[in-house]
């Protein structure tokens, strides 16, 4: 258990490129801050437009969500983005509908957990706090 | 002196006594109790059971009546099913135009009945296959369309002559430009506008509320152009409907049954409205019209509201938009089954869900129908799983008998009850839209948006507490984590639709088409309908995101509410 002091933590949400499906993500960026987290949520991005946000925002987590296919084009270059302005440290996750098989090569390619249909948003919370917090005990 | 009902206060009040006397002494307390609570999906109180007491006050030719004759509750053609069964309607959609042909033609051959072509995200959104914004997504979830030629590819060796034709368009944007490319490429295969059959979806909540996008345009821009779209097509293409209010996309970003109509309702009648301020006749284009709802999962309620919305209708054709062509009055809709109830986990228990919704389906009269799969969590079907679809739709038809006879369940009193309080409910949702400016204000402020979000979070938040259940996820959760099946994946496409945009972009009329994207933009500003100048841009081999790339300059974009 965090101190009370703690600086809450703090997610950037997107929808990743074309994705229309908002329904997931807004549902999950008010259960997040419900959790008592900060979320920024960005509506569509690109993968440029989100890391632009992310030197901006400073967030320990960027949350991308795509149920429509482009996970493999559009996420990993989250990460490389991200990796040339330094902000390897950002967690980078994702969700919506990725077939199963697709989740291992995205872990390959430096998102760290991958949330399909049907995940308890409680999972993804506890997934948050216990990277968050590990890394960083303060 | 007050009208007798269908039954005599006699029979009213020997009823009431043996039902106390039924509840007294048949009934446990607890029976009572849980009867406090008892509420249908979209919040409507329910009793345990229902008898003539709960209509007593129904008067049978005013809210009933005979299908194909006011008001509609029990079906809008006379004979119904015995004259035109339902149509079967799969959607087909990925890859290229030639990769989706081939699903089309597999769908007629197992008996299929009517085409329903979804297309890529490029596509709907109005961007090109060589666009940057395209990238990774060409191909994926729906076809690929560029320019006429696709469309030419998409239908070829296809009979559109003959059988109708749906394209999910979804925006305005971009249905104006594909019911274009749709007219062109009939009109250079010699087949005349009088025998296309088909609907556009068309619908400007779809632009600016369903979905959320990097770009969107502005809501008055978008509505003017579903009316322009309407305006025009329903002069030339008698057999197309330009528009599918569609209800099931709402329904499945978050809304229950009563908003799903309303909304729907709401934009049909704004619609007429604003054709009417053009100098239309509603007569002239209300025929036209058609609808798109979402059966869900509590069956009964969602029987009675296809039979409610057809009822709400007829109350707004006749008495608000004064109609009087018998055609005006007739809500005629397709149907999805619920994607959102699919879950990803034992997923073959989707098709028991997806059955007994397109059962609730044709139970409530709709024109046509497209049963989801079983792998509806993971990507589009595979040609097994969209077989199981298809043959669900022919059980249905012809094993079970539920078509032999019209609307079987008229006259159940718990139906007939959820019928009229469905109804009641959905005039005062169009009440409430009236009392905030009108539907397009409506979107423009956020409310519809905030509406859709808020019921999305409650859902979200009642299966994670357990209090909706799930079979499988959340009550008897499964222990199985892998899908036992194979998962679609999409065909390689972008190469493909970049090498003929390339080449079209390098054979057409560079004047000839530079000269029609700027009378497009002129019209833009003036205000004249679109249509007719999006045509012609069209056969001079303009691109979607050529055109669609202008109205983001006439129009500007918009910022999407939600934050
Ligand atoms: C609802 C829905 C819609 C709604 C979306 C409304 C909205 N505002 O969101 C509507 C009806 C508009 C829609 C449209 C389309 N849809 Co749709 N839709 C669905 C459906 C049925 C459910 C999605 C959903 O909201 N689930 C509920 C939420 C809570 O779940 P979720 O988003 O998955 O989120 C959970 C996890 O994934 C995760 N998660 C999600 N995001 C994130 C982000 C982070 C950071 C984290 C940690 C976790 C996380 O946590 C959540 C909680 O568990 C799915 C199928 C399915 N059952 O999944 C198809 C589906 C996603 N749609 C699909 C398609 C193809 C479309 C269309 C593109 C079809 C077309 N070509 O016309 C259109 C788009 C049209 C347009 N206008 O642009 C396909 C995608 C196929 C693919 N990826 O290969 C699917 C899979 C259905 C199918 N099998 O065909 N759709």
């Amino acid at each position: 258990m965090g101190s009370v002091t703690q600086r809450p933590i703090k997610v950037l949400l997107a929808k990743l490129g074309l994705d229309i499906h908002w329904r997931g993500v807004v549902s999950i960026s008010r259960m997040l801050r419900d959790a008592g987290m900060e979320v920024i949520y960005l509506g569509n991005q690109f993968p440029e437009g989100i890391v632009a946000a992310a030197l901006q925002e400073s967030p320990d987590v960027v949350g991308l969500s795509t149920l429509c296919g482009n996970h493999l084009s559009l996420g990993p270059k989250v990460v490389q983005l991200l990796k040339e302005r330094n902000m390897e440290d950002v967690l980078v996750i994702m969700g919506g509908v990725i077939p199963p098989d697709d989740r291992e090569e995205l872990k390959r390619r430096g998102i760290a957990e991958v949330f399909g249909p049907d995940t308890p948003v409680k999972q993804i919370v506890q997934f948050i706090e216990e990277k968050v917090r590990g890394r960083d005990p303060s | 002196m007050k009208k007798e009902g269908l039954f005599n206060e006699k029979a009213i009040e020997e009823i009431e006594k043996a039902r106390a006397l039924w509840q007294g002494e048949c009934l446990r307390p607890e029976d009572l109790e849980s009867e406090q609570l008892l509420k249908s999906a979209s919040g409507i109180p329910l009793r345990l059971i229902y008898t003539p007491e709960n209509v007593r006050d129904m008067d049978y030719l005013r809210e009933l009546g005979f299908p194909g004759l006011p008001p509609y509750t029990r079906g809008v053609y006379p004979n119904m099913y015995r004259g035109r069964p339902f149509t079967i309607r799969q959607i087909a959609g990925f890859g290229s135009p030639e990769d989706c042909n081939k699903r089309m033609k597999f769908f007629l051959e197992k008996g299929g009945t009517g085409l329903n072509i979804v297309l890529d995200m490029p596509t709907i959104r109005g961007y090109d296959s060589d666009s940057p914004q395209a990238e990774g997504n060409v191909g994926q979830c729906g076809v690929a369309i560029d320019s006429v030629e696709d469309m030419k590819a998409l239908f070829q060796d296809l009979p559109i002559d003959k059988v109708s034709v749906s394209l999910v368009t979804h925006l305005p944007s971009t249905t104006v430009i594909l019911l274009s490319m749709y007219m062109v490429m009939a009109e250079e295969r010699g087949i005349a506008p009088h025998a296309l059959a088909g609907t556009t979806q068309n619908d400007f909540l779809m632009e600016t509320t369903i979905g959320s996008a990097p770009e969107i345009l502005p809501p008055r821009h978008s509505f003017r152009i579903q009316c322009d779209v309407i305006e025009h097509a329903t002069r030339i293409l008698p057999r197309w409907n330009p528009v599918s209010y569609n209800g099931y996309n709402l329904r499945e970003a978050g809304t229950d049954a009563v908003t799903e109509v309303g909304i729907a309702i709401a934009n049909a009648q704004a619609t007429a409205e604003e054709l009417m301020k053009r100098g239309r006749e509603p007569d002239s284009f209300l025929p036209r019209f058609s609808f798109f709802w979402d059966l869900h999962n509590d069956f009964f309620e969602e029987i009675a509201k296809c039979r409610a919305s057809r009822r709400v209708w007829y109350r707004v054709t006749s008495e608000k938009l004064g109609a009087k062509n018998p055609r005006s009055h007739l809500m005629r809709f397709h149907v999805q089954t619920a994607g959102i109830t699919l879950p990803s986990i034992e997923p073959l228990n989707n098709i028991a869900r997806a059955a007994i919704q397109g059962l609730a389906a044709v139970l409530g009269g709709a024109q046509s129908l497209h049963v989801d799969s079983f792998d509806e969590a993971y990507s589009a079907p595979t040609e097994t799983s969209a077989l199981v679809s298809l043959r669900t739709q022919q059980i249905i038809q012809v094993e079970t008998g539920v078509t032999k006879v019209i609307d079987p369940l008229g006259g159940s009193y718990y139906v007939e009850y959820l019928t009229s309080e469905l109804e009641r409910r959905i005039l005062e949702f169009l009440e409430k839209v009236k009392s905030l400016g009108g539907i397009v204000t409506a979107v423009e402020t956020g409310w519809v948006h905030s509406l859709i979000a808020d019921f999305a979070y409650r859902q979200q938040r009642a299966i994670e507490s357990g209090e909706l259940p799930i079979v499988g996820v959340n009550y008897l959760p499964s222990d199985k984590k892998e899908p036992p099946m194979e998962i679609f994946r999409y065909p390689e496409t972008e190469g493909r639709q970049r090498a003929k945009l390339k080449e079209l972009r390098e054979k057409r009329d560079k004047v000839r088409w530079k000269e029609a994207l700027d009378r497009v933009r002129e019209c833009c500003h003036e205000g004249s309908n679109l249509m007719p100048v999006v045509m012609d841009a069209v056969r001079a081999r303009a691109t979607l995101g050529e055109i669609q790339q202008i109205f983001r300059e006439c129009f500007g974009l918009w910022e999407f509410p939600l934050k």
